[in-house]
């Protein structure tokens, strides 16, 4: 007789009907683009890098927000996130609100809002690359519920301080332009950047 | 507009409210029973309790025309409640779901009503005349979570549901014996029971708190927990929408909503108030609150030296602002038409957490 331990056999797993087994990607809209992968990201990161610096954050942010990999692989997606910090930390603060709201109006503009409140929701959540220590990719929930987008948080007083206050600031003004909606917006959407 | 009519019933939360067609009876759902309260001048008072469930009452819907009342609860449990010289008599419906019933609404006929559940099925239910008993057919596919919200199209055989599962669903609910054939229209010609017309999803894919058919039943709208309102419009049976539109706003999520005419939607939710939306087929957007902000010119009294640094001293704060400046003081629940003609709403109800109930012109 094999001695099974009933106890730790994980039920859910094993019941259809369970909550458990929810397909997740039945809550993926079917005009979600095409996966992208880690050099498309590289690609456009160049193109990206090249309108900053030849003094267009504007339309920077612009191209990076509408080159999100919201159906991109994992590593595709990390890449983007770098590029879309670089940009954010690429822009003074004086100039903060003005390409807001150039960004954020015109055809398109709340969707883009939208996707830069997931990208400043995701670069909190993560460890800052400077910071190193911290232990990658660790959920918050003991089960990995797929519903949360939030990672180890990065609460250490770290190289990331930097980077958070420039986040922060970029919330703030954010939330005064598109609102409490935007952030409910980021934890139902399932096309994760 | 004139200044909205505020019952402030108790202080509970009212799960639901329906009003008879007089406007005189008020039903409310609190905690584990449904009060009546009766008009008398302009004050609703306490007259009648229907008392039977078990647990909180989640839904209550009081048919137009034949005064019956329907009402649903966690106890997984519907009764229907009739008016005899003695009292409510409540006649129990065999829902047969083992999760708690979520939401309850007459068709228009009053000939069935829907039951929604957690048990991931929505159980319609209509009158059996051998047996002298209300039993319901399941519509089960293909819901994958908790139905959260229902309504019916004017045809009362197109159902819509909005569910935890993000997707707003248009279904058949014809029963043979109960129902007439249905027009054929633009969600389909031959309707059989558990027809899907339509399912929707929104980009932000959002758990759906309220759906609404136009008044001609020829477009669809559904609300979420992502804070936006979205309008489908379909095209023909088994063909992808005409067009399917998504108004994001700035604001907290919508619970509820109604349309006024084909070109205006009232939804309210989180934020405490009632908001408009005008559009049409080529674009929707939110044309703002029918709350009038009295508050914010009046709100900042003289307030004298003395009363001020009292109140630093008892409270630690100059101004103690405890109250919203909306007429509800918390997340509004339910919202409905409450005088209409020819689907052009002239005034709406609402009610919420805060204990109101609230009648607006619209």
């Amino acid at each position: 007789m094999s001695q099974i331990n009933y106890r730790t056999i994980n039920i859910d797993a094993l019941d259809p009907e369970s909550s458990a087994n929810f397909p997740m990607e039945s809550l993926l809209p079917a005009t979600l683009p095409q996966a992208a992968s880690a050099s498309d990201a590289a690609n456009a990161a160049t193109q990206v890098r090249q309108m900053l610096r030849g003094g267009d954050p504007e339309g920077a942010l612009r191209t990076v927000l509408d080159t999100a990999p919201l159906g991109g692989d994992d590593r595709a997606k990390e890449v983007h996130l770098a590029t879309v910090i670089d940009v954010l930390q690429g822009i003074r603060q004086g100039e903060m609100t003005r390409i807001l709201e150039g960004v954020c109006s015109g055809d398109g503009g709340a969707e883009r809002a939208d996707c830069l409140m997931k990208y400043l929701y995701k670069g909190m959540s993560s460890a800052a690359p400077s910071s190193g220590a911290q232990s990658p990719k660790k959920s918050v929930s003991p089960q990995d519920t797929g519903f949360s987008q939030i990672q180890a948080r990065n609460l250490g007083e770290g190289g990331g301080g930097q980077q958070m206050s420039v986040l922060l600031s970029w919330h703030e003004r954010l939330v005064d332009i598109a609102g409490t909606g935007s952030i409910v917006r980021v934890m139902t959407d399932r096309r994760t950047v | 507009m004139a200044t909205p009519e505020v019952h402030h019933l108790f202080h509970a939360p009212i799960a639901d409210h329906s009003f008879s067609s007089d406007k005189k009876t008020l039903a409310v759902a609190r905690e584990n029973n449904v009060e009546l309260y009766q008009q008398s001048g302009n004050k609703f008072t306490l007259s009648d309790e229907l008392k039977g469930h078990e647990k909180t009452v989640t839904s209550v819907d009081i048919a137009p025309n034949s005064g019956r009342i329907v009402t649903c609860s966690q106890d997984r449990n519907a009764y229907v409640w009739e008016k005899t010289p003695t009292g409510w008599k409540p006649t129990l419906v065999l829902l047969r779901i083992n999760r708690a019933a979520t939401f309850v609404r007459w068709s228009p006929s009053e000939q069935k009503f829907a039951v929604g559940s957690g048990a991931r099925v929505i159980a319609v239910c209509y009158f059996e005349e051998e047996n002298d008993w209300w039993i319901s057919k399941h519509l089960k596919k293909p819901i994958r979570s908790t139905i959260t919200t229902l309504a019916w199209h004017p045809n009362s055989v197109l159902l819509a549901a909005g569910s935890t599962d993000s997707h707003a669903r248009v279904f058949s609910s014809f029963i043979k014996g109960i129902d007439t054939r249905p027009e054929p229209s633009a969600w389909g010609e031959r309707l059989p029971f558990n027809t899907i017309c339509g399912e929707y999803l929104n980009d932000t894919a959002g758990w759906i708190q309220g759906v609404a058919f136009s008044p001609s039943g020829n477009a669809l709208a559904f609300t979420g927990h992502d804070s936006s309102v979205t309008v489908v419009y379909p095209s023909a049976p088994e063909q992808p929408p005409r067009a399917m539109l998504n108004i994001a706003t700035r604001l907290l999520p919508l619970n509820s909503l109604i349309w006024n005419g084909e070109t205006e939607i009232i939804a309210a939710g989180h934020d405490c108030e009632p908001f408009r939306f005008h559009g049409n087929e080529n674009g929707w957007q939110l044309a703002g609150s029918l709350e009038k902000k009295a508050g914010e010119a009046g709100g900042a009294r003289e307030e004298s030296a003395l009363n001020m640094f009292r109140q630093m001293d008892l409270k630690g704060q100059a101004q103690a602002d405890t109250k919203l400046k909306s007429t509800h003081q918390n997340t509004v629940h339910t919202i409905r038409a409450h005088e209409e003609a020819n689907g052009a709403v002239r005034s709406f109800s609402t009610s919420g957490v805060d204990g109101r109930v609230v009648i607006w012109t619209a």
